[in-house]
């Protein structure tokens, strides 16, 4: 322990490292070089411990054309297919929407290497500028096209003033032990009413990074769902910053893992300016060897005061071999502010399951009804009806798959 | 706090907590007076003849300065750990003395003998060393007032590197008990020394333990035979009273089985503008059904209004539930140090065994406090408890931090953690880190970290009785910290309970 040593560069690291110098960012690839991925001795990633769990970088995506049908289908929405990072042709947009591409990175810079990767390596990102009151949902489908690649892919999503929209992103791809890497950025301008959706369905031989960026205006609301329900190696990092004061959001996630599954959901939120209010809410369901981590921490700034912050983070194991870990992080310098956190682990609770039973339910079918009970808080949480369906329907997937 | 006068406060935050707060302010530090006395000490700096030098003062036997020497070399390789939310300049581990005894006093000797200058230290700290006066009663310190160390309590005095006195130890022996320094246990009780020095904190443990290992002084040794009630409360003084030194103590308690102990610690230094490191490392080993109390009062010089000076407060505790059924239980309340950096952990080994974990950390000034605890289940039907309560003030950080994990054959485990903080000013910081880790599905662990989240059952239970909400939650969380004080000797309950009666109001997760 605590044993200083030389790095020793792993295959993934080798392959990150050249693949930033193709693209001449040295700085990047020196400092791989130097510190290589993080490992769980970074505070951040210490239940997920990227040297030891990612094993292989794939060669980076060559643009692709878009084959077969959608991983799902929304009913009545606009529809924006991005293949290994590239916007394919999405038609003419409906009013309130404007489809671009943006060039350069679209998240801050970050201490985390994860969001630098894309920063340095992804080529183009979706420009989407949204005003007034946006009517079908926006269902911007991420895919993984072909052989195994690293795909970088970026989002800019810009919510005027007043605006009020709902968004989708799913992630979703060829049978490949693709490298996902995705960044959004939603910034919501004052009062901007927003659900932001993601959803990571991709293959089960592939590794997924999903970063997200909040940038929230005074009086703005926010609803943003963050679900893990695909990749060997799933690693969801959301940054939320309120800057506005009078601002609220809720934010939700799931993390379902199954076999040998590793499944981490993080958060980091800043209540930067005085009278935001915040509730978090992210789930684990795990059973076979799966493991689902949470990681939420929620800084309150000295002049933040009046923030009212929730969070609250639940695990159900439904195997004596999944794993549930979880670190629900309070960092407050302001006095006058309610922060709270919870945090519960265990099974299916047996009294409930007896109650069940007790009135002619078999146990399997009464477990079920549980589970759906424990999940429903989530994908209920999602007002409109069409998204919350596809939610409904990948939990339905995922419950009766056989294990 | 007095410079920058009292914090504009919210309404709903008791009158009474604040100024029981400031009153601990780190001005107000009672216990900063120096004692002038000759000491012997180690050259300054750290190296294997430095080690050597120490274990010849200690008259130790070869296996024991190799196995110093082997944690020294491993020490060497290793880097010191920055997770800690705490913020300080490197420190010099060459810039120090790890040796210094009081002139004549090579080891603790019959109380006639001590330097009366050291009794008047105790004396005047409320420690009476002279078991006269304890039978006959003398109950106060210098200042006329009760401490927690006054009553009929067993005490072995450490002063920077060696323990000066330890009472009642014929008393003791007459149940079999062994209380003495853990350098004459070294000596006389080798076989029980070598069983069980570094089984629970192994030398290579972290930066810090394996440093104490190399380096240790003085400490307590703790013995207590197969179904023995100790008669007493046992306790450790520690004091720091040379420049330039550092304080590497080493304490050592085991229970057999069925047998129960209470130990009580405390510990001061005098106010100095430099940084003093105290690099502890606790070990406690509970066999079937035995059950160990750890108490501390910690109140080190925490450093002057400027965050100036104070002691770097670097500690390795941890309990070995061994046995089945065995109980370890911390409580610590902590208002010194300039940096704490401690975390008092059970290992829940035995099948049915049981930790818990009761802390009132109180900062103030430029204090940075990083504690909390590790509940480590690997036995079935274990259980532990967490009831953690910091309050910030000053320009302090005050930071919970805590594990409470799981390992797969820990069936049936439980846990059950409440940790509340409360900010006075908005000039200082609270802070949570919770690491809940669970590999067992029928492990059953609950974390709150606010006021309303006590288990519904209880708080309606108590609403149904005509309780008010509030009424409620204090009545619950405090039923669980006064469960442990009242099982601790008087003053010490009654210094704490002011502390404990802390209003819950207007607290943050």
């Amino acid at each position: 322990m605590n044993i200083q040593a030389p790095i020793r560069l792993s295959a993934a690291e080798e392959s990150l490292a050249s693949q930033l110098d193709s693209v001449g960012a040295e700085g990047l690839a020196t400092l791989v070089r130097d510190k290589g991925l993080p490992t769980r001795r970074v505070e951040s990633y210490h239940y997920t411990d990227l040297k030891m769990l990612l094993n292989d970088v794939p060669p980076l995506a060559s643009a692709a054309q878009a084959g077969g049908a959608p991983a799902t289908d929304i009913a009545g929405a606009y529809r924006i297919v991005v293949a290994n990072g590239i916007v394919q042709n999405s038609g003419t947009a409906p009013a309130g929407i404007a489809v671009g591409t943006v060039e350069g990175p679209v998240m801050a810079s970050r201490d985390d290497l994860i969001v630098s990767l894309n920063g340095a390596l992804g080529k183009q990102a979706l420009g989407l500028d949204l005003t007034g009151d946006v009517d079908p949902v926006i269902h911007v489908d991420h895919r993984f096209e072909g052989a195994a690649a690293h795909v970088l892919s970026r989002t800019r999503i810009a919510v005027a003033a007043g605006a009020k929209a709902t968004i989708i992103e799913t992630v979703s791809g060829s049978d490949a032990a693709h490298l996902g890497n995705l960044a959004t950025h939603v910034s919501l301008g004052e009062g901007a009413e927003v659900t932001h959706i993601v959803v990571d369905m991709s293959a089960l031989q592939a590794r997924q990074f999903s970063n997200l960026e909040y940038r929230i205006e005074a009086n703005a609301k926010l609803k943003s769902v963050m679900i893990n329900a695909g990749a060997a190696l799933a690693r969801a990092q959301v940054f939320a910053d309120f800057v506005g004061e009078g601002a609220h959001s809720d934010f939700l996630g799931l993390n379902v893992a199954d076999t040998d599954e590793h499944r981490d959901i993080t958060l980091d939120i800043s209540h930067a300016v005085p009278n935001t209010t915040s509730t978090e809410l992210y789930k684990q369901i795990v059973r076979g060897r799966g493991k689902g981590v949470f990681q939420g921490k929620i800084t309150v700034v000295k002049d933040a005061q009046k923030t009212d912050a929730k969070m609250m983070t639940q695990g159900l194991m439904l195997s004596d071999e999944a794993e549930i870990l979880a670190k629900p992080e309070l960092v407050i310098y302001a006095d006058d502010v309610v922060c709270g956190h919870g945090a519960t682990c265990g099974d299916l609770d047996e009294t409930s399951l007896f109650y069940l039973m007790s009135r002619g339910i078999p146990r399997a079918d009464a477990e079920v009804m549980l589970i759906r009970a424990f999940l429903a808080e989530i994908v209920d949480a999602v007002e409109n009806e069409s998204v919350s369906e596809v939610l409904t329907d990948i939990v339905e997937r995922w419950l009766s798959k056989d294990v | 706090m007095s410079d920058y006068g009292i914090p504009t406060l919210k309404e709903n935050i008791d009158r009474e907590t604040v100024d029981q707060v400031l009153a601990l302010d780190v001005d107000k530090y009672k216990y900063g007076f120096e004692t002038d006395i000759e000491s012997d000490m180690a050259p300054k700096g750290l190296d294997e003849d430095t080690i050597r030098f120490i274990s010849a003062k200690k008259e130790e036997p070869q296996w024991m300065l190799d196995w110093r020497l082997e944690a020294f070399r491993r020490w060497q390789t290793m880097i010191e750990p920055t997770w800690a939310r705490v913020k300080y300049p490197k420190i010099d581990f060459q810039d120090q003395h790890y040796y210094a005894a009081p002139k004549g006093s090579s080891g603790p000797k019959s109380l006639d003998e001590v330097d009366p200058e050291l009794l008047r230290t105790y004396e005047k700290l409320g420690i009476p060393l002279s078991e006269q006066k304890i039978l006959a009663g003398v109950q106060e310190d210098g200042n006329g007032e009760a401490t927690p160390f006054s009553g009929n309590v067993a005490v072995d005095a450490v002063f920077d590197s060696v323990s000066v006195v330890t009472t009642f130890r014929k008393e003791l022996a007459k149940s079999g008990i062994i209380f003495c320094s853990i350098s004459e246990a070294v000596r006389e009780y080798p076989e029980l020394v070598q069983k069980y020095l570094g089984s629970v904190v192994p030398v290579t443990d972290n930066y810090y333990a394996t440093l104490n290992s190399a380096v240790f002084t003085d400490g307590s040794f703790v013995y207590i035979p197969k179904g023995v009630r100790c008669p007493m409360e046992l306790s450790t003084y520690f004091r720091i009273n040379e420049r330039n030194t550092g304080q590497f103590e080493r304490t050592l308690i085991i229970a057999e089985e069925g047998s129960y102990v209470s130990y009580l610690e405390g510990c001061t230094a005098p106010m100095r503008d430099e940084n003093q490191l105290h690099a502890a490392v606790v070990e406690l080993v509970a066999l079937d059904d035995a059950e160990i109390k750890y108490s501390t009062v910690q109140n080190w010089y925490p450093g002057d209004k400027n965050g100036k000076g104070g002691i770097y407060n670097f500690v390795t505790k941890r309990g070995d539930c061994r046995g089945k059924n065995s109980k370890i239980s911390w409580t610590q309340v902590e208002t010194g140090s300039a940096i704490t950096w401690k975390y008092p952990s059970c290992i829940l080994r035995g099948d049915g065994s049981r930790g818990e974990f009761y802390s009132i950390a109180i900062s103030n000034g430029h204090q940075q406090v990083d504690s909390g605890t590790k509940m480590i289940h690997l036995g079935k039907n274990t259980s532990s408890r967490i009831i953690s309560k910091g309050i910030a003030a000053g320009f302090s950080d005050n930071t919970y931090r805590g594990q409470v994990s799981c390992h797969r054959k820990a069936t049936n485990a439980r846990n059950f953690t409440q940790c509340d903080s409360l900010l006075i000013g908005d000039t200082c910081g609270a802070h949570t880190v919770p690491y809940i880790e669970s590999r067992n599905s029928s492990a059953v662990f609950e974390h709150e970290a606010t006021t309303s989240k006590i288990s519904d059952d209880q708080m309606f239970y108590c609403l149904q009785r005509g309780l008010s909400e509030e009424e409620a939650v204090a009545l619950i969380v405090n039923g669980f910290v006064r469960d442990v004080l009242q099982h601790l000797p008087m003053e010490f309950m009654v210094e704490t309970q002011k502390l404990i009666g802390i209003s819950l109001e207007g607290s943050v997760g």
